[in-house]
């Protein structure tokens, strides 16, 4: 999407992810309070417009969420879904309002709970009325089939994919928000149990709870606000899955591929300028083959980069520096507000005990959303972020 | 029989057969997938897709697909959709149309390779509402 005008970050909220009792409303009003008081907002009155991400919880959930925070009746408040994707594009949809003029100050919410409702040991699947939903399509097994292809064609491990899991668990050590950080042997990953073959349970993000909120406002306004650490939003892009039913080579991502170089060439930003990335690690094979998508390393040296420790503390660009989703655990509607509120604050030095140093300046988020068949995903959602101060 | 029209008159039966289009099980011969050529633009798809989604025709020749494919890739589910017995295997089959097939695997676990040849069969993918097997399209090796 092309900004019109500047737009910036000034405030953003998470929740501890995890089961919950809470509710996803509850849930989405204490991550969108946290981002409304840290964005020095005084009123209700001030907020334009609110894009709330859900998937799963009914109808309504946005004026759920909001009713308590008073703009029910003085700001537009638009429920937005695309399955994994959701959060981060109620995210792009305030920065839209804000880039065009419309509002000053919008907001965007993802929120999520699945555990109060959802049956455990059972995987995501497509709707029913798509085929390969029919045909006994989940979502595990779609990852995995690009696990399988990787490896008989790289000859890569499952020892391998397990790196991805270590390294994550390894960044979420110390983030109070990620419920499965910590040190992981290989055997300890390899050794859970079988998913989806060749996925075991520790290459799978798990199901959890949680929300994230961001609050987008314009120059004058950040101004307005005394915001001392502004976060500028370089670039801000949603897409949709090509689709068609002929082969693709599935240990590339059509998708992901198409939005990151858009997002390259809206934000005037370079892979290898990327700081920090905050992916869709949902399975580990995920993580290595964007490594290649969004050309962080070149195609085929995925898992070179990995090994040479380019993506972790220290290296090229740090992938999941909050522990991703394969620490976070995956609540589909609220991961992407949650990786860009986790990524505003590594950009501002905020994260005790997981902080990228040297403080990073360039953040980029991916989400993509849903198993469409005849896509690789259904959307794809990819932000830009620079810190201006 | 008797009994099976008393069942009509109550309900509409569930289909025990998952959709005509998609596949043909003929009385004698072997049963084949269904591929939907587009009269316009001669884009060939399975499943239909309409109207044809590159020259919004609407008009199409129905192809008999082959029946022997490569497997591209494959995983074996230990954890399915709920309601589905586990383990199952699926796996992505590329037929010599340049088209791309994602179905169940009729087989054992561990036992498949990528890039392997396997053929269309017909089996039982799930059960419908009034507990029977819905009937589909399978692949298993040659």
């Amino acid at each position: 999407m092309k900004l019109e005008r500047d737009v910036y970050i000034a405030g953003v909220g998470e929740t501890v992810f995890g089961k919950h009792k809470m509710d996803y409303d509850e849930l989405g009003r204490i991550a969108a309070f946290q981002a409304i008081k840290s964005s020095n907002i005084d009123g209700p009155g001030m907020i334009g417009s609110a894009y709330v991400g859900n998937a799963h919880n009914g109808i309504v959930t946005g004026q759920t969420i909001f009713k308590d925070i008073g703009i029910c009746g003085t700001a537009p408040i638009i429920n937005v879904e695309s399955a994994c994707s959701a959060g981060a594009m109620a995210v792009h949809l305030a920065i839209k309002d804000v880039a065009y003029g419309l509002t000053e100050l919008s907001m965007g919410v993802g929120a999520e709970n699945h555990t109060l409702r959802r049956k455990s040991g059972t995987a995501f699947m497509p709707a029913m009325n798509d085929i390969e939903a029919v045909h006994g399509g989940v979502m595990t097994g779609k990852y995995a089939m690009r696990a399988t292809r990787y490896m008989h064609e790289t000859g890569a491990t499952i020892e391998d994919l397990a790196m991805i899991t270590q390294k994550s668990r390894r960044h979420a050590k110390n983030n109070p928000h990620a419920p499965y950080g910590g040190d992981y042997s290989i055997e300890d990953i390899i050794d859970s149990r079988m998913i989806a073959y060749p996925l075991t349970l520790h290459q799978c993000c798990g199901v959890v709870d949680g929300a994230g909120a961001v609050v987008v406002c314009s120059g004058e306004m950040i101004k307005k606000l005394g915001i001392e650490k502004p976060v500028k939003v370089r670039g801000s892009v949603v897409t949709s899955g090509p689709y068609h039913n002929r082969p693709r080579d599935i240990t590339g991502d059509d998708i992901t591929e198409m939005t990151s170089a858009m997002l390259y060439e809206e934000s005037g930003i370079g892979p290898k300028d990327v700081d920090i990335l905050e992916l869709h690690d949902a399975f580990t094979i995920a993580e290595l083959l964007y490594y290649e998508c969004m050309g962080l390393c070149e195609k085929g040296d995925g898992l070179k980069f990995l090994r040479d420790g380019l993506s972790t503390y220290g290296g090229q660009c740090v992938v999941s520096p909050r522990g991703g989703m394969l620490s976070y655990g995956h609540p589909i509607g609220a991961s992407g507000a949650a990786q860009m509120a986790a990524n505003v604050k590594q950009l501002r030095g905020e994260c005790n005990g997981y902080q990228v140093e040297p403080v990073p300046k360039v953040a980029m988020s991916h989400v993509t959303g849903g198993g469409l068949s005849g896509t690789e995903h259904a959307a794809c959602t990819m932000h830009m972020l620079t810190s201006d101060w | 029989m008797a009994e099976k029209k008393k069942i009509k008159k109550e309900k509409e039966p569930d289909i025990t057969f998952f959709h005509p289009d998609l596949l043909e099980i003929p009385k004698e011969g072997l049963p084949y997938l269904k591929g939907y050529k587009c009269k316009k633009c001669g884009q060939l798809d399975f499943p239909k897709l309409s109207p044809c989604p590159t020259c919004w025709s609407e008009d199409f020749d129905v192809v008999p697909l082959s029946r022997k494919g490569n497997l591209y890739s494959f995983s074996d589910l230990y954890i399915g959709q709920p309601g589905l017995e586990t383990p199952y295997i699926c796996g992505y089959v590329d037929l010599p149309e340049e088209i791309r097939i994602f179905a169940m695997l009729k087989g054992d676990v561990n036992t498949f390779k990528c890039d392997e040849e396997v053929e269309l069969t017909t089996g039982p993918i799930r059960k419908n509402a009034d507990g029977l097997p819905i009937t589909s399209y399978m692949f298993q090796k040659v």
